[in-house]
């Protein structure tokens, strides 16, 4: 678990060593070390029109040669040019649906006469590796671990399950139309938290990658497959990729005033804008990395001797998401979809101290209305700038009644 | 993240994410629809609860919801009043003594009412040496009675201890026969219900009226507030005007919660999660909240 | 029952504000009472010729039920006006009022106080304004009880 530690086998590859260089064939040799030291192997592939994750029988599998066309509520599949495994990004799911799954069952409880058994907690047999995880996607599984396995929730199921798992990250060179990972800091590069990263390189007829190692779990497993030294230029060729990825976003965000711009307009006009175009059908939520809000659901069979208690994906889109005695809280469209866009982008910096987006641009593609939220943000800005102009209106940021 | 795997099994805590059972050792009923149950642990009890916090009860089979605990902070019973809503909470208030329920906790701030101990680890400051003034609305009263309790068991540590009760009618009015012991240990004790029945004699109108019956001094009253969320903006808007600080005007506030411990995200209330970082809230942080249509 | 000087009276939260002349025109009508609990000042559908201000004590106003004792609608106390439907037809008081527990007050003839406001518009605007406070606040508070807030949800019929 020591990231710095020395690898167990003598002169392999450590961490902060030299990068190293892998071919494609590569990748069969990675899957089937993963799979030989018990982990469930996970990763994109195509099915029904889309690039999905599941698990994933051998390296083959990936989705080679496939790339997507992406816009506010549109995603289709095209064939690349090149035979790149990793070029394609916002597919439906990200890899929460494996770390905080949509159903799972917590305990079950047995009964007798009133009397309670102790309740007896669901186990967990979770192995698993992560291939194609990208930068955006990382930074997601960070964010949700803070809310899932921070503080008071070092152990919890999240935090035991998440300790299992092993991670291959890839670095981007080809954002897609829909990304702007870049504005909130989460891309093109992998952060750290990887225990391996990939950078894909396709030109000149080669299929190459070059991988970085980040943990000595990565190192480990990468002895196992064979790899050269980098040399100094294919390196500075994948780096300036990577690097040249960040300017070729499909879309931006000013991440510095979003916390401020959401606190300041709970009352803009824009809300009722969105609101006449918006479902309320929870894609978005169920799509987007970071979105962790879970139900309970408590059942018990007919004997009325042995209860279980279930956790699903719930969604603040849902009308009874939040309410009292007296009925929902948020009755109308506009005030849950600003509960969601609000606690993204402001009210999640006051809760676990950073933003709850990693620009990965999902919910863009994913609305079938194709709300996007980036035109969202630069009208409610410009709104707000219109606000502080006018005459009788508050200061810069907003009047600190506004403050919540 | 190593490679070298061992059993992925997890210690869940009980009384945190598992439930923990407790026995009904006795009932009371309130009112008409409201019981109080006193709990005795079967397991480990959980940790020691401080004034205004809160558990989630679970009755087999139908759910959980969030329960004040009604009782001062004693022993290791725990003494929660229950209003029945809706169907678990029903279950709750049908519970005979020796059934068993669920319970985890205590979660949430509390009132920072308590010497030392239990005003150090709130973030609320204790208010030694300042006046107490206790707002009730319905069972608003519940979880403010161990910060009452607490306050006249350390009644020197206070100036004037009042307590304002306010209740939909004579017959709802809740722990009405504690109210003559309370006045004996040091406390001003007025009540008012919103109808009369035949027969009252007390006051009749809103809580807020009564402020106008006793005398406060703004600048050395710490108010706390608790009953449904109009009174609460009333209320404080009323004791605000008299020239009480915000931040000396604490309540309670109510949303439904799920998980109790800050990871399902429904209890939460702009930028505050009402299960970690409430319920209890000052009034300078909740006025925002509280005039949010829809929030 | 003893007079009424303008100094007392002008401490009753009902008429601060007002001038000391105007004041003094009022102490003319005044005089202090002082009643036992169970005094009742006046009956549902009697003429209203009085009011009183409040400085110490507890008033009910109150509704006969048929069959049962009265029905007490608002309590009053120390810095209230008992009595509103003099100052204006049909003149008729629409509860009763009595006293919970002994009670001091300034009670006022009301024909006398209509005549002097006749006289001078200006206190008897001062006066209008005051009323209308009062009853403002009172309404306002009633319309909060209606909302029937500690009612459960089966008791307001799923009202929200």
């Amino acid at each position: 678990m020591d990231d710095a530690a020395q690898a167990g086998a003598a002169g392999g590859p450590r961490v902060g060593d030299a990068s190293r260089l892998m071919d494609a064939g590569g990748l069969d040799r990675l899957h089937a070390v993963l799979r030989d030291l018990g982990y469930q192997v996970i990763g994109p592939a195509v099915r029904d029109g889309a690039i999905i994750l599941r698990e994933l029988g051998s390296a083959g599998e990936l989705p080679f040669g496939w790339g997507v066309e992406l816009a506010p509520g549109g995603y289709r599949l095209r064939q690349r040019a090149d035979t790149a495994a990793f070029g394609h990004s916002a597919g439906p799911q990200s890899w929460k649906q494996y770390l905080h799954p949509p159903r799972e069952k917590l305990w079950s409880i047995g009964r007798t006469d009133g009397r309670l058994e102790p309740p007896d907690p669901d186990g967990q047999d979770d192995r698993m590796a992560f291939i194609g995880v990208r930068p955006c996607d990382l930074r997601a599984i960070g964010i949700q671990d803070r809310v899932l396995a921070g503080g008071d929730h070092a152990t919890s199921r999240y935090a035991a399950r998440r300790a299992g798992v092993f991670i291959v990250a890839v670095n981007c060179t080809e954002p897609g139309e829909t990304c702007f990972c870049t504005s909130m800091g989460a891309g093109p590069q992998a952060g750290p938290g990887y225990d391996l990263a990939l950078t894909e390189m396709t030109g000149d007829g080669t299929h190459r990658f070059l991988v970085d190692v980040g943990s000595s779990a990565g190192a480990e497993v990468l002895a196992e497959v064979p790899t050269t030294p980098a040399d100094d230029p294919t390196e500075h060729l994948a780096r300036s990729a990577v690097q040249e990825a960040a300017g070729r976003m499909g879309r931006s965000m000013p991440a510095d005033v979003l916390h401020d711009l959401m606190r300041d307009s709970y009352d803009a006009a824009r809300w009722d804008d969105v609101a006449a175009r918006c479902l309320t059908c929870g894609n978005c939520t169920m799509a987007c990395p970071t979105c962790f809000c879970t139900t309970v659901e408590d059942t018990s069979d007919l004997t009325g001797e042995h209860a279980e208690r279930w956790q699903l994906w719930d969604s603040c889109f849902s009308l009874s998401f939040s309410y009292l005695p007296s009925g929902p809280v948020r009755a109308s469209d506009r005030s849950r979809y600003r509960q969601w866009l609000t606690h993204k982008l402001g009210t999640w910096h006051d809760q676990f101290g950073s933003s709850g987006c990693v620009g990965c641009g999902r919910c863009i593609v994913w609305c079938p209305v194709g709300i996007d939220l980036t035109e969202e943000v630069a009208a409610l800005r410009a709104e707000a700038a219109g606000r502080q102009g006018a005459p009788g209106t508050a200061g810069p940021g907003g009047s600190d009644q506004a403050r919540p | 993240m190593t490679a070298q795997l061992t059993g992925t099994g997890h210690a869940p805590a009980v009384g945190h994410s598992v439930p923990a059972r407790y026995v009904v050792r006795s009932r009371r009923d309130e009112t008409h629809d409201t019981v109080t149950l006193v709990l005795r642990p079967v397991d480990e009890p959980v940790p020691a609860h401080r004034p205004g916090q809160f558990t989630m009860l679970y009755a087999f089979g139908v759910g959980e919801v969030p329960i004040s605990i009604s009782g001062a902070p004693v022993g290791t019973e725990l003494v929660q009043t229950i209003r029945a809503v809706g169907a678990v909470t029903r279950a709750l208030c049908a519970a005979r003594p020796g059934e068993m329920v669920g319970v985890r906790g205590p979660f949430g701030t509390d009132w920072g009412i308590g010497a030392d101990g239990a005003g150090a680890a709130s973030p609320m400051p204790d208010p030694a040496g300042r006046d107490i003034l206790v707002v009730a609305g319905g069972i608003g009263l519940a979880p403010l009675r161990p910060a009452l309790l607490t306050a006249l068991a350390g009644r020197e540590r206070y100036g004037r201890i009042t307590v304002l009760v306010g209740s939909r009618s004579p017959e709802e009015i809740c722990f009405g026969d504690q109210f003559d012991s309370w006045r004996q240990a040091g406390a001003q004790v007025l009540v008012t219900v919103d109808r009369a029945s035949s027969g009252w004699r007390g006051h009749v109108g809103v809580v807020t009226q009564l402020i106008d019956r006793i005398d406060i001094d703004p600048a050395a009253t710490v108010a706390l507030v608790c009953g449904p969320e109009v009174m609460m903006r009333l209320t404080a808007r009323a004791l605000a005007a008299l020239g009480i600080g915000e931040p000396d005007i604490r309540v309670s506030l109510e949303r439904n919660m799920r998980c109790g411990i800050a990871e399902c995200g429904h209890c939460q209330l702009g930028p505050v999660l009402l299960c970690r970082d409430g319920p209890v809230v000052g009034y300078e942080q909740a006025h925002q909240l509280l005039s949010i249509k829809e929030l | 029952m003893t007079g009424v000087s303008a100094a007392e009276l002008a401490a009753h939260d009902f008429l601060r504000g007002l001038r000391p002349a105007q004041v003094e025109r009022l102490a003319d009508a005044a005089v202090a009472v002082a009643v036992p609990a169970g005094h009742r000042f006046f009956e549902e559908g009697g003429r209203a010729a009085q009011f009183w201000l409040i400085t110490s004590g507890h008033v009910a106003l109150d509704l006969h039920v048929p069959g049962k004792a009265p029905i007490i609608i608002e309590t009053l106390g120390r810095g209230d006006v008992v009595g509103l439907s003099w100052a204006s037809p049909p003149r008729e008081w629409q509860f009763g009022a009595d006293a919970v527990q002994p009670t001091e007050a300034f009670e006022f003839d009301a024909d006398e106080v209509i005549g002097i406001c006749e006289g001078d518009h200006e206190l008897g605007y001062q006066l209008a304004r005051r009323l209308l406070a009062v009853a403002s606040g009172r309404m306002h508070w009633s319309r909060i009880r209606m909302l029937d807030l500690y009612g459960s949800p089966e008791q307001r019929g799923g009202m929200s």
